[in-house]
């Protein structure tokens, strides 16, 4: 527990730290400009918190949060100008007005990937910018807004007092954004990112959850924009354009994504950044410090040949240009954007993961900050429930067809799965055992025939409500969530132990259920050997452990039907041995299983029953050791005896 | 309302829907070998047509200034593949989409400082005198417009039909893997792609600029319009662009007379926000399949 | 004197963190056909793949007719004369018959006028040993059948007059009738002295055609001999039905 308290002191006491010596300046710092720096250093922290949620933690590159700046702003000043609202009523409806638009937006973009999503983004906000521009009657256009900043509950707001403002309100969401990234609902967030199949097919909703986290950041784009429109009490149309959108991903990707001090250090950088641009020496100092960095870092990377030679030496290149120019150029105001983008091309090729990416590991090795302790895994009975093996059929196939163009991958397909069984499925290549599997977990909806568990038909084509039914899967091509760690992809699909509403786990009212998971999640590693693999990302796994924590992460679940599609595939020996005895130790719990495997002694030594099929139809079924005599299937796997050597 | 004025109107527009398709065409260039875009394509019509601006300063005729400015459009493009491009594709990230628009900022604020923030009037031996054609005035620069258009998109349709290197380049479309083990270097296919894509921005910035003028700011609207063709359309459409360009020319054409000049984009960008949202893949498009 | 025309040592490949080849060895003498057989998953297809650089080794050596060509690009070792007609076909469906039998001889002609003309002999040899692909030379490949397009894979290798092919799963997918004649026009290759490494689920078949073969377990060969060993060998069945 002692590593446990020592990081909360350093964790926790770096941000209150930070806090109250922010929240000092105003008392020793009468400078106006200074303080007008620093609210904007706290309106900025808000708004790439916001950003991060996309960027960082949905992994998409959204174009459209300036957009969602002005939409603030605009709804703010408004609120106050011709409603006569006050500005408490301002600052909520400002966000909650950009929580409706983003997800509407987010509706149709994101069912779309990459590039398409950050056109949608950028349509988005050059359409926001136009209609602000031309309804004048409203916005004023491109005259320009006043907006006067009303007293709060009959106090007026001095430029310190406005700073205290801005600073609590980001200080709140600070909090409420770490309580929610902690909570299952981040996990779902990163998820995604990693993969949307195995997110569906875990049970989690992909799309609700996507729309959710964007709305969320374009709320709070919305709310920064509110404290924007008091702070200037001036808006103008051209204030929200692309250009300010470049700058707030540069302040996101060099702060350092998927981080809450990577979001305030990106702020404080695009807040100091036009002044840096407008004193010299100050500029010459940065750039020659930015290339020493990048000349090391090339230097580092190609030495031990951890970095290509274009990813280490192009930062050098652009950090030389800049350094070039500092020197070279009369005005560095005039090369504004060019600077911009020599740096923001430095760090996303050098640096990916951000300044405090980098810090934060440097940190942690530094001060030797262990990880949380975990709890003691609670008891495999606990978590997964008994099912009675039976005997009776769980799972049916009827006629089950699935064509892909001419192609007829599956066609027409009858089985029945008993409850308690281990049930193979093998055939050659293409033979339609995955496809048939897809089909039956909702990947594909079937071309014909029926899937029924219990005698009652199975909804189609959607992972997601195959997997509210109890049946859970494994992928073939390994779906781990590889950001996360091998406890976290297990809690991501952990079942029936998330109960507490999203206000409360803002709230940070979700310790308990929060310990709870992570023991069941543990009972769950244990029985797959990776429990002292916990906190290892999953990425950085073994392939074996890779594969076993797939079938963790399935049970998590609580599946009575476990689908493994070639949980074998590029095992070596003594991790096949181990799949065998842990796919025993399943069984043994009562869950029922599909096997597909092409390793027949895997096969011969679990299953009670298999199935074979070839093109698409099956051509034996019975226990292991007759099928593998039967003819059909000798044939089918080795070939008809041709002519000539029936003549021999 | 006046017929003969929406005819107009929907002709002038439809002439500059055909420069939309043509960015957009190059898009799908790109997108063909190496499922990518530049997203600051824009910024590459614009240096394409300063430079070319500045080749005629020097004193050039226009017929050696154009192919000037179109091997300058097409070594832009091998330059937003190579610092853009290559390394986010290796790793299989979406890096590309930041480092391209990135990129476009870098040629922006370049050009900005060396050819000025003003807009200058590009000089062109195509007189802008309106003749009457079924009722409509039509100028000479507007019909060099269209043929110069067709003309581009047409050389390349040719080049890859009737070249075996541009049967090479359908193949890395059709099978990346598949062609480089025909010995094509899918690597060489992608720069080519880009090369071509940087020429069809040049000739979009030559043919467009002596009716917009010429200035950094020039191609921003001109690339939202472009991207809405491309997703409308699809982006492996092939002609499909140029009936969108065409239809969303003349829209954003009568958008701006019934509801003043200000809202000229906003029907582009509603079509492209609302493609995205019934039709991802495009009017003319294909759909794809999901796989694990 | 027969030489290696294809050697492989010690080869090692695998995605991402899976090691799906763990030491292969195998050689194939010029004008010979050698198989290699094996069940599903036993790592056939990724020793094609590593062999023709569509995936880059993690250790070990290829040679190719006295090159060493491991981590080239696969469009360089192409060019060095090994063809590869990859598993589950791989034609240009958006190109016409012909136009995917001319790219296959890509390299040995000019890229922009005239490759028609100097192609014309391969074409006709080609189209001697598949008539059916003369007939449909117009059609766009992907509307071919299975058969067809099988044809055309091997055709499309073939165009290059290569040193060494490989030839992947030939039979993959395609009705008992069209096998056959896939192995038809195998040993016809073979009487014209090619030089073939034939992958092959169907170890019967394959067995027919080969003069030497190995046997693939857990990415790494298991078993090698010539076919009247193999098909006394016991351990050739169990690989396939354990």
């Amino acid at each position: 527990m002692k590593g446990n308290w020592k990081r909360f002191f350093l964790v926790r006491g770096a941000e209150v730290a930070g806090l109250a010596l922010l929240a000092a300046v105003p008392l020793a710092v009468t400078n106006p400009f200074a303080l007008g720096l620093l609210t904007l250093l706290a309106i900025y922290g808000i708004l790439l918190i916001g950003l991060d949620v996309t960027v960082g933690y949905l992994g998409q590159v959204n174009l459209g949060h300036a957009a969602f700046l002005g939409i603030g702003a605009y709804t703010a000043g408004l609120t106050v100008t011709t409603l006569g609202g006050g500005m408490p009523i301002a600052l909520v409806l400002a966000p909650a007005l950009c929580f409706i638009l983003g997800g509407l937006l987010a509706l149709p973009a994101l069912r779309l990937e990459g590039p398409q999503f950050a056109l949608a983004t950028l349509s988005f906000s050059a359409l926001a910018t136009t209609i602000i521009n031309e309804w004048e009657s409203l916005t004023q256009g491109a005259q320009g807004l006043q907006v006067p900043r009303p007293p709060i509950f009959g106090v007026a707001l001095d430029a310190p007092d406005f700073y205290w403002l801005c600073l609590a309100l980001l200080a709140l969401v600070w909090m409420t954004m770490r309580n929610l990234l902690a909570s299952r609902w981040g996990r779902a967030f990163e998820a995604l990112r990693d993969s949307p199949i195995a997110t569906d097919a875990m049970g989690v909703g992909t799309y609700r959850h996507k729309v959710i986290a964007f709305a969320l950041g374009s709320s709070l784009g919305g709310l920064a924009g509110g404290l924007y429109a008091f702070n200037f009490q001036y808006l103008q149309p051209q204030s929200f354009t692309y250009e300010l959108m470049v700058i707030l991903l540069l302040g996101v990707v060099l702060g350092g994504r998927k981080s809450l001090w990577g979001a305030f250090v990106g702020a404080a950088f695009i807040v100091l950044l036009p002044n840096l641009l407008s004193n010299r020496l100050l500029f010459q100092i940065f750039s020659a410090i930015g290339l020493t960095a990048a000349v090391f870092a090339a230097g580092r990377g190609l030495a031990k040949k951890t970095t290509q030679p274009f990813q280490a030496l192009a930062p050098v290149v652009a950090m030389g240009l800049l350094v070039g120019g500092s020197l070279l150029v009369a005005n560095t105001e005039d090369w504004r954007k060019a600077i911009f983008a020599l740096m923001l091309f430095s760090v996303v090729v050098g640096l990916p993961e951000g300044i405090m990416g980098f810090a934060a590991q440097l940190l942690t090795r530094l001060f030797r900050i262990a990880p949380p302790s975990l709890p003691a895994p609670a008891s495999l009975e606990s978590v997964l429930p008994a099912w009675p093996a039976t005997g009776e059929p769980l799972l049916e196939l009827k006629h089950l067809k699935r064509h892909f163009g001419g192609v007829h991958a599956v066609d027409g397909i009858s089985l029945t799965v008993r409850a308690g069984h281990v049930h193979g499925l093998i055939g050659p290549n293409g033979s339609g055992k995955s496809t048939a599997v897809n089909v039956i977990s909702g990947l594909y909806a079937p071309s014909g025939g029926e899937v029924l568990l219990h005698g009652k038909a199975l909804p189609e084509g959607s992972l997601f409500k195959v997997a509210g039914h109890g049946v859970a899967r494994t992928f073939q091509n390994l779906q781990l969530f590889g950001e996360l760690s091998a406890i976290d992809n297990v809690m991501v699909a952990l079942k029936d132990v998330f109960r507490v509403p999203l206000p409360l786990i803002l709230l940070g009212l979700a310790d308990a259920e929060e310990q709870r998971a992570r023991a069941a999640a543990l009972a769950l590693l244990d029985l797959v050997g990776l429990r002292d693999k916990a906190r290892a990302r999953a990425k950085d796994l073994t392939y074996g452990a890779q594969r076993f924590l797939e079938i963790a992460r399935a049970l998590a679940r609580k599946p009575e039907l476990l689908i493994l599609d070639e949980p074998a595939a590029g095992l070596a020996h003594p991790d096949a041995a181990e799949l065998v005895k842990i796919i025993r130790r399943v069984h043994d719990l009562g869950v029922t299983i599909i096997l597909i495997e092409h390793h027949m002694d895997v096969v011969s030594e679990l299953c009670d029953v298999v199935t074979v099929l070839d093109g698409g139809k099956i051509i034996a079924e019975g226990p292991p050791d007759t099928v593998k005599r039967n003819p059909k299937v000798i044939e089918a796997y080795l070939g008809a005896v041709v002519e000539e050597e029936k003549a021999a | 309302m006046d017929f003969s004025l929406i005819a107009q109107m929907v002709v002038s527009g439809a002439f500059m829907g055909l420069v939309y398709a043509l960015i957009a065409y190059g898009f799908q260039l790109t997108y063909a070998t190496s499922k990518s875009i530049n997203f600051g394509q824009g910024e590459l019509v614009m240096v394409s047509a300063f430079f070319s601006l500045t080749l005629t300063d020097w004193g050039l005729p226009y017929w050696l200034m154009v192919p000037g400015g179109l091997l300058f459009g097409a070594a832009m493009g091998l330059v937003v593949e190579r610092a853009a491009v290559r390394l986010a594709l290796e790793q299989k990230s979406e890096g590309w989409i930041l480092l391209s628009i990135i990129l476009g900022l870098l040629f922006f604020s370049t050009a900005e400082n060396i050819w000025g923030r003003d807009d200058r009037p590009f000089p062109t031996p195509i007189p802008a005198d309106a003749f009457k054609f079924l009722g409509v005035d039509i100028t000479p620069l507007e019909v060099s417009v269209a043929v110069g258009v067709l003309s581009i998109m047409g050389l390349i349709e040719l080049f890859k039909r009737k070249t075996l290197l541009g049967k090479a380049f359908e193949a890395v479309s059709a099978d990346r893997d598949a062609a480089e083990l025909m010995g094509i270097s899918a690597t060489r296919t992608v720069m080519l792609s880009y090369g071509l894509s940087g020429l069809v921005a040049a000739v979009a910035g030559i043919l467009v600029s002596p009716i917009t003028t010429v200035g950094p700011t020039m191609a921003s609207a001109l690339i939202l319009k472009a991207f809405s063709v491309a997703v409308v359309a699809g982006l492996d459409s092939g002609f499909g662009v140029v009936l969108v360009g065409i239809f969303l020319g003349a829209l954003e054409s009568l958008a701006s007379f019934y509801l003043g000049s200000g809202w000229r984009e906003a029907p582009g960008l509603v079509l492209l926000i609302m493609a995205l949202a019934i039709r991802p893949t495009g009017i003319f498009g294909q759909a794809a399949i999901r796989k694990v | 004197m027969t030489t290696d025309m294809l050697r492989v040592d010690n080869l090692h490949a695998g995605y991402g963190l899976a090691e799906v080849l763990t030491g292969v060895n195998l050689e194939v003498k010029a004008g010979t056909v050698v198989a290699l057989i094996g069940a599903n998953g036993a790592g056939k297809t990724t020793t094609m793949r590593a062999i023709s650089g569509l995936l880059t080794p993690r250790q070990g050596r290829v040679v190719v007719a006295e090159k060493e060509v491991q981590g080239l690009p696969a469009s360089r070792i192409a060019r060095l004369g090994l063809a590869h007609a990859p598993e589950g076909r791989r034609v240009f469906g958006p190109l016409s018959v012909e136009d995917n039998l001319l790219l296959g001889a890509y390299s040995a002609l000019p890229h922009f006028f005239g490759f028609h003309g100097r192609a014309a002999a391969e074409l006709e040899r080609v189209y001697a040993l598949f008539p059916r692909l003369k007939e449909r030379r117009r059609q766009l490949a992907g509307t071919l059948s299975g058969g067809e397009q099988q044809m055309l894979a091997i055709g499309r290798a073939l165009m290059s007059r290569p040193k060494a092919m490989l030839l992947d799963e030939p039979s993959m997918g395609l009705a008992p009738v069209i096998v056959q004649e896939v192995f038809a026009i195998i040993r016809r290759l073979k009487a014209e002295g090619i030089t073939l490494l034939l992958v092959e689920q169907f170890a019967k078949s394959a067995l027919e055609v080969a003069d030497y073969a190995y046997v693939m377990e857990r990415g790494r060969i298991a078993v090698a001999g010539t076919p009247a060993e193999l098909r006394q060998d016991e351990r050739v069945l169990a690989a396939y039905l354990g």
